[in-house]
């Protein structure tokens, strides 16, 4: 009896959450390609930090994948299988300056991790051959996507609730507006460079 | 007293050599080909950093695993699986997807010190207005170039550059290398990879530092140095070491790190004086005037200094903060023979006497590299025999005179304080018996006050992009003699003929 009670509650409970959780989608436009778009900080709520360590790999002298999204707090590694040095560098996050890291050099099948603490856009450089580029974009919240080649995005599981919901795409200014999130919810962008 | 007619051609002769000599170039076609900036291969180009010389070595290619870098794809000579077929079909190769075509374009600004500037024709009655014997300051194109260079798919690479215009003149231009270059043959052999390698065409012969790709406005003295007597010495040998070769070259080992070593059997490289009227044409373009070949040979080994082995042996090191070539210590040596022919009638017997005159150049070098520091320096000693016509009147043969010699070199340092500015320190110095004597005979003010030439040239560069730079150096000189004093020889009226130059340059 206390079994089928304790059941009871938690499939309530689930269905309560299920209920309350809804989504944000939209269409980020004025740009073309893929597209950033993610749930601002939450004043007062913080999230545990993934466990997952998402691969960015130096290949063919390009990074790749070219964007990754990540939530605040992950680790990052970066692998290096070209059969020549790569350097991974990022000169700010999200436009911060003082947060500037050099990882340094290394050789082929060796990586490197890093843990992203601060929010915002990271700029990838390799200082041994100038002309490679990548972004980590680091979300503060779990809630994040990336649109496709359309710019069409939709991010899944958002509690209801009112946030500050940011498009970011590379080389565009970003652009950020309020959003009531209550069921599934619509948000487009308009992004210019 | 007529110098200042045999003044101003050398002074233009000098300034042509100073501002045009500079033959330099990176490959555009590579950036496109790869996807990947000049920086990838050069320092501040032309100079090539570590990478880049491994690219060269290896024919044009990434060292390892070249086709996974190349962005455009290749167009198919044929299957790959054709080289099973072999010999019953043509070996298969590729191309590049683009045409490996580069341009390049330079232009130049000179000042010249006021000394000379203000020095007027002293024929001239006194009071009158001269003009100047060169302008002051001088707006100069340079050149305009075409350069291809790639491989064929294999081991085999190619080289081809030429002038479209040089100084503004359509008609100046010429071949500059042209080359093809079958690297490793040394495995048909069952040699160590890359204990072989052949090279055949024009090219630059394998110099300790390239003049070719020297970032330098003006070349190295000792480069351009003849060997070219006059009054008591009866050579006439023009080549200069930074001159174009004909003729195959065997190489082996790497720039980068190691042994290197070349022997170039290349076609003579002189035009000593011929005989009046010529009896030696060369109605097929032939470039040599005589069978015997040229010799050049090199030998040089690099220390890279990491203590770490797998650093001191990759290709290119790198450091925490980025990209830097080895530390690294080289040492070389290298000697180049050949035989300068001049060709006298005779007297009475009207027979054509020709002289054969044996030189040699020999010397050593070393460049020492600390992250962006890099100082070199090269001494040369020049040797021509010297074969004088064994009577003025009624010549018949030869004796032998006083040999005519010059040595000197340069020293070097150039250091990348920023990844686009490039400083610079130069010094160059010639000490030649030829000069010497020319000097006496002609009162050249750009020649020595005595028998030696030198110079310290500072320099900067900026590159505004990789492709294109901004470049400046002051050539500071001894003071130079415009006459000499017919008693005591002593030089009269000396001056300084300091030279400021600027360039733009860029490839495209």
């Amino acid at each position: 009896m206390k079994r089928t009670f304790m059941m009871l509650i938690l499939v309530v409970g689930m269905m309560s959450l299920a209920a309350s959780a809804g989504s944000i989608s939209g269409k980020v436009s004025g740009v073309n390609g893929e597209s950033v778009v993610y749930v601002d900080a939450i004043a007062g709520k913080t999230f545990p930090a993934p466990t997952a360590k998402p691969v960015i790999d130096q290949k063919g002298l390009m990074f790749q994948p070219h964007i990754v999204v990540v939530e605040q707090g992950t680790t990052v590694e970066f692998l290096n299988s070209d059969k020549v040095a790569h350097n991974v560098f990022w000169p700010s996050v999200g436009g911060n300056k003082k947060l500037t890291h050099n990882l340094g050099t290394w050789p082929q099948g060796e990586k490197r991790a890093f843990k992203f603490d601060n929010p915002g856009a990271v700029p990838l450089l390799c200082n041994v051959h100038p002309e490679m580029a990548g972004y980590i974009v680091v979300s503060p919240t779990p809630y994040f996507a990336t649109s496709d080649k359309s710019g069409v995005y939709k991010i899944e599981n958002v509690p209801d609730g009112s946030y500050t919901v940011t498009a970011w795409h590379e080389g565009a200014k970003s652009s950020s507006k309020p959003v009531t999130v209550a069921g599934d919810s619509k948000a487009d962008f308009t992004l210019s460079k | 007293m007529d110098m200042p007619r045999r003044v101003f051609p050398r002074i233009a002769f000098v300034l042509t050599v100073v501002l045009l000599t500079g033959s330099s170039y990176a490959i555009p076609a590579f950036s496109r080909q790869y996807g990947t900036s000049c920086t990838t291969c050069h320092i501040d180009f032309p100079k090539l950093n570590d990478f880049g010389k491994a690219f060269k070595d290896a024919g044009f290619k990434f060292p390892k695993s070249d086709e996974d870098f190349i962005k455009v794809p290749q167009v198919m000579l044929g299957a790959p699986a054709q080289k099973e077929l072999w010999p019953h079909t043509v070996f298969p190769g590729t191309i590049p997807g683009l045409p490996p075509v580069g341009l390049r374009f330079n232009q130049f600004f000179q000042y010249t010190s006021g000394n000379a500037n203000n020095f007027y024709q002293p024929s001239g009655a006194p009071g009158s207005v001269q003009p100047p014997t060169i302008p002051r300051t001088d707006f100069e194109p340079g050149y305009f170039s075409i350069f291809m260079a790639g491989n064929f798919g294999s081991d085999i690479a190619f080289w081809v550059d030429d002038d479209l215009s040089v100084s503004g003149q359509n008609a100046n231009g010429a071949l500059g290398d042209g080359y093809l270059r079958f690297v490793n043959i040394g495995r048909f052999f069952k040699l160590p990879t890359d204990a072989l390698t052949l090279r055949v065409g024009q090219f630059e012969p394998d110099l300790p530092f390239t003049q070719a790709r020297s970032i330098n406005i003006s070349p190295y003295d000792i480069y351009t140095q003849a060997n070219i007597g006059s009054s008591s010495q009866n050579v006439n040998n023009v080549y200069a070491l930074q001159n174009g070769v004909q003729g195959i070259e065997f190489s082996g080992g790497h720039q980068y790190g190691g042994y290197h070593y070349s022997v170039a059997v290349v076609n003579q490289n002189t035009s000593g004086t011929s005989a009046s009227p010529s009896n030696v044409s060369s109605p097929g373009g032939f470039f040599s005037d005589a069978n015997y070949k040229d010799v050049y040979a090199r030998f040089s080994y690099r220390f890279n200094l990491e203590r770490d082995p797998a650093s001191r042996h990759d290709i290119q090191a790198a450091g925490a903060t980025g990209p830097r070539d080895h530390t690294y210590l080289s040492l070389g040596t290298f000697y180049y023979e050949g035989r300068s022919v001049q060709r006298f009638n005779g007297g009475t017997a009207g027979t054509l006497l020709t002289a054969r005159e044996p030189f040699y150049r020999v010397g050593g070098d070393f460049s020492f590299n600390y992250r962006t520091f890099n100082l070199f320096g090269l001494f040369m000693y020049g040797h021509d025999h010297d074969l004088v016509l064994n009577s003025p009147d009624d010549p018949t043969g030869f004796i032998r005179g006083p040999a005519a010699n010059f040595n000197g070199g340069f020293l070097e340092a150039d250091y990348l304080a920023l990844p686009w500015l490039m400083t610079i320190m130069r010094y160059d110095r010639v000490q030649s018996t030829a000069d010497f004597l020319n000097e006496v005979a002609s009162g050249n003010y750009f020649s020595p006050v005595g028998s030696t030439r030198n110079r310290v040239t500072p320099g900067v560069q900026f590159l505004i992009h990789a492709n294109i730079k901004a470049s400046f150096e002051y050539a500071v000189r001894p003071k130079q003699a415009l006459s000499y004093d017919p008693t005591t020889l002593k030089p009269l009226s000396s001056i300084r003929t300091n030279t400021a130059t600027g360039a733009l340059e860029f490839v495209y």
